[in-house]
C-alpha cells in the first residue's frame, strides 16, 4: 500500500475513521500547521467517506457561526484528473468568511500553503434542486457571472493528496475573491473567455473557459447534480465557483489580476506570509517546448 | 513592457565565429533536417552567442534558398513569459519560414516526417504595406490575421538546446498551416481569446492568446526589431507566425491535428500514416 501512515485496515472508512480523519485536519487548521494525508482513515478512492469529512467539517464551522454562501468544483481539468486518477470533479462549500472583495488585501498568514487560479464564479437567482439538472437549466437558473480569483490550500503538508484527501479538506479550498462585474449569460461563449492571471505584472498563468470540463457551465451542471444526491441542493443566492480556467500558481506576497475576456477583471493584493511556504510552482526544464 | 525587452543593442551584426564553424554547422542542420535524423548540439562543443548563431541561421536558410525554397515569413520564438523564463532568456527569437514548410489548411502531411516533431497553435499575421514603417502602428503594419498551426522539430538530440544551439537551427521551425484569414481588425480583439489545440478531435491543450507576449499584435513591433537587428527582411504578403498560446504537445503518428481561436477560426491538417520517407 503506498498509504503514508498505517492504520488498522478494518477500521478504514468506519464513522470512527471519518471522525479521526476529520479531527486531523480540524486540528491543522486551528493550529496552522499541516498534516499528515487522511486516506490512510478512508481509504484512497472511496469518494463516499471523504465527503462525509468535509460534511462534519462544514457543520462544525457552522455551528460556529459560519454561514453556507455557496459551492466550488475542483478538479475540472482532465489532465488533473487524469493525475487524481479520477473521471468526474470534486466539489467544496463556500462559508461566508472565505469571500474577499475585489482588490482587498489578503493576509497570507490565513493560509497554510495557498495558490492562486482564476474562474467564473456563477451566482444564482433560482434552486437547482434536481438531481438531473442539465446545462440549460443552470443556464435559466443563473442570475449572472463574476470573474473571481480562487485562493486553494491543502491542511496536508506538501499537497500531497490523493482524492480522497482533497475531498475530506473542503476541496483545498481557502478563499474566493470576487469581481465587481455582473454579467448575464445571454451571448456570452464561456468556452471561448481567454484567462490571463498576472502576479506583479507579469503573466503567470493563461488559459481558457474551455479547460474547465469543456465549459464553466457544464461543471456547474454536474455540481447541481451532484449535491442534489447528496442531499445539499443548490439554492438561489449561492455563489458557485466552477473551476480553474488554466494552471494554478504559488500565492506569494504581492498583486495577483485576473483578466476574463468579455467578463472583465478581478484583483488581489497578498501581504505578509503563509504559515507553510509554498512549494515552486513550476520546475527549471531545459527542455524546450515552445520554439 | 516587460514582455518585450529590448536588450539588444543597435550595432549591426558582425561575424563571431569562424566562417568554417558557421558552414559546417549549417551543413549539419540541413542534412539533419533532410535525413531526418538528429544530431549534437553546437553547445557541446562550443556555446554560440547570439550573433554567431543568426549567422549559422542565415547559412541555414540560405542552403535551402539555394535548392530553390522561398522564405514566406518569419516566426517568433521564445513568445511566452513563461517558457522564456525556463529557457533563461530575455528576449523573443526570430526565424524564417519558407514555401517548402507550408502546409495547406486541411491538407495531409506524411506521418514520419521530421525526427520529434511537435505541433502548436499560435496567430498568423499576413504582413501589409506599412510593415516596412517601424513607426506605423502596429495594426496598420498588418493585412490580415488567422489561426495557425506550427509544427516545431529541434534538429538537436532529445528535444533539448540552449538559445544559441536553437537560434541556428532556425527556431526549431518545421511546418506551418494558415486557417481562414480575417480582416486586419479582428486582431485588435485578440488579446485574450481561448485557445484549443485538439488532436484526433479531442482537445490536447488550452490556452489563452495572451500567452503570446501578453498580446499577438506585440509580435508585430517584436519582429520588426529583430528583422531589422538580425538582416531578415519582411515584406508585404509575408506571414509572421507569432508565437504559440499554449504548450507544444509530440505530432501524433496519425489522425487529425487542429487549432481553434474563439472569435477568430480553426485550421486543421491530417497525419497521413500512408506515406512514409
Amino acid at each position: 500500500m503506498s498509504s503514508p501512515q498505517t492504520a488498522t485496515t478494518d477500521a478504514i472508512g468506519t464513522p470512527e475513521a471519518i471522525h479521526a480523519a476529520q479531527a486531523r485536519l480540524h486540528a491543522a487548521s486551528c493550529a496552522r500547521v499541516t498534516c499528515a494525508p487522511v486516506r490512510d482513515l478512508l481509504g484512497e478512492d472511496t469518494q463516499e467517506a471523504a465527503y462525509a469529512v468535509q460534511s462534519l467539517g462544514i457543520d462544525r464551522r457552522v455551528t460556529a457561526g459560519a454561514r453556507i454562501v455557496g459551492r466550488k468544483v475542483g478538479l475540472t481539468s482532465p489532465a488533473v484528473q487524469a493525475q487524481f486518477g479520477v473521471s468526474t470533479p470534486d466539489y467544496g462549500v463556500l462559508l461566508d468568511d472565505m469571500i474577499a472583495d475585489d482588490r482587498e488585501p489578503l493576509d497570507l498568514g490565513r493560509f497554510l500553503q495557498p495558490r492562486v487560479e482564476a474562474e467564473v464564479a456563477f451566482v444564482l437567482g433560482r434552486d437547482l434542486d434536481s438531481p438531473t439538472t442539465h446545462v440549460a437549466d443552470v443556464m435559466r437558473a443563473t442570475e449572472f457571472v463574476l470573474p473571481a480569483i480562487e485562493v486553494v490550500d491543502s491542511r496536508i503538508s506538501g499537497w500531497d493528496i490523493r482524492i480522497a484527501d482533497t475531498i475530506a479538506d473542503n476541496a483545498s479550498s481557502g478563499a474566493v475573491v470576487l469581481g465587481t462585474t455582473p454579467h448575464r449569460l445571454d451571448g456570452l461563449d464561456l468556452a471561448g473567455v481567454g484567462m490571463r492571471l498576472d502576479r506583479d505584472g507579469e503573466p503567470a498563468s493563461t488559459g481558457a473557459g474551455s479547460a474547465c470540463l469543456g465549459s464553466p457551465v457544464i461543471a456547474v451542471a454536474w455540481l447541481a447534480r451532484a449535491v442534489a444526491r447528496h442531499g445539499r441542493p443548490l439554492r438561489a443566492g449561492e455563489v458557485v465557483l466552477s473551476g480553474a480556467l488554466g494552471p494554478m500558481v504559488a500565492a506569494t506576497p504581492g498583486h495577483f489580476h485576473a483578466r476574463l475576456d468579455g467578463l472583465g477583471e478581478v484583483r488581489t493584493e497578498f501581504t505578509g506570509r503563509a504559515a507553510t511556504t509554498p512549494a515552486v510552482d513550476a520546475p527549471t526544464t531545459t527542455d524546450g517546448g515552445a520554439a | 513592457m516587460t514582455e518585450d525587452l529590448a536588450v539588444e543593442a543597435s550595432a549591426p551584426p558582425a561575424p563571431r565565429t569562424a566562417p568554417g564553424r558557421t558552414a559546417r554547422l549549417a551543413h549539419a542542420l540541413d542534412e539533419a533536417q533532410r535525413r531526418a535524423l538528429p544530431i549534437a548540439r553546437p553547445s557541446d562543443d562550443r556555446p554560440l552567442d547570439l550573433d554567431a548563431a543568426y549567422e549559422v541561421q542565415r547559412a541555414l536558410v540560405s542552403l535551402r534558398t539555394a535548392r530553390g525554397e522561398r522564405v514566406v515569413g518569419v516566426k517568433l520564438g521564445f513568445t511566452s513569459r513563461e517558457k522564456a523564463r525556463q529557457m533563461g532568456v530575455d528576449d523573443v527569437i526570430i526565424g524564417s519560414l519558407t514555401d517548402a514548410m507550408r502546409v495547406v489548411d486541411g491538407d495531409a502531411v506524411p506521418a514520419g516526417r521530421g525526427i520529434h516533431p511537435r505541433v502548436e497553435p499560435e496567430i498568423a499575421f499576413l504582413l501589409g504595406p506599412g510593415i516596412a514603417d517601424p513607426d506605423s502602428e502596429a495594426s496598420a503594419a498588418i493585412a490580415a490575421v488567422a489561426p495557425a498551426l506550427e509544427v516545431i522539430d529541434s534538429r538537436y538530440r532529445d528535444f533539448r538546446f540552449d538559445l544559441g544551439d536553437v537560434i541556428a537551427d532556425d527556431a526549431s521551425a518545421s511546418a506551418f498551416a494558415i486557417g481562414p484569414w480575417r480582416a486586419a481588425d479582428a486582431a485588435a480583439t485578440l488579446a485574450n481569446r481561448a485557445v484549443a489545440l485538439e488532436l484526433g478531435g479531442r482537445q490536447a491543450q488550452v490556452g489563452s492568446t495572451a500567452a503570446i507576449l501578453g498580446d499577438p499584435l506585440r509580435a508585430i513591433p517584436a519582429a520588426q526589431r529583430l528583422a531589422r537587428r538580425r538582416g531578415l527582411e519582411l515584406r508585404e504578403g509575408m506571414v509572421l507566425l507569432a508565437g504559440a498560446a499554449t504548450a507544444a504537445v509530440p505530432a501524433p503518428a496519425r489522425g487529425s491535428v487542429a487549432a481553434e481561436v474563439a472569435g477568430l477560426g480553426r485550421v486543421s491538417v491530417r497525419v497521413d500514416e500512408e506515406e512514409t520517407r
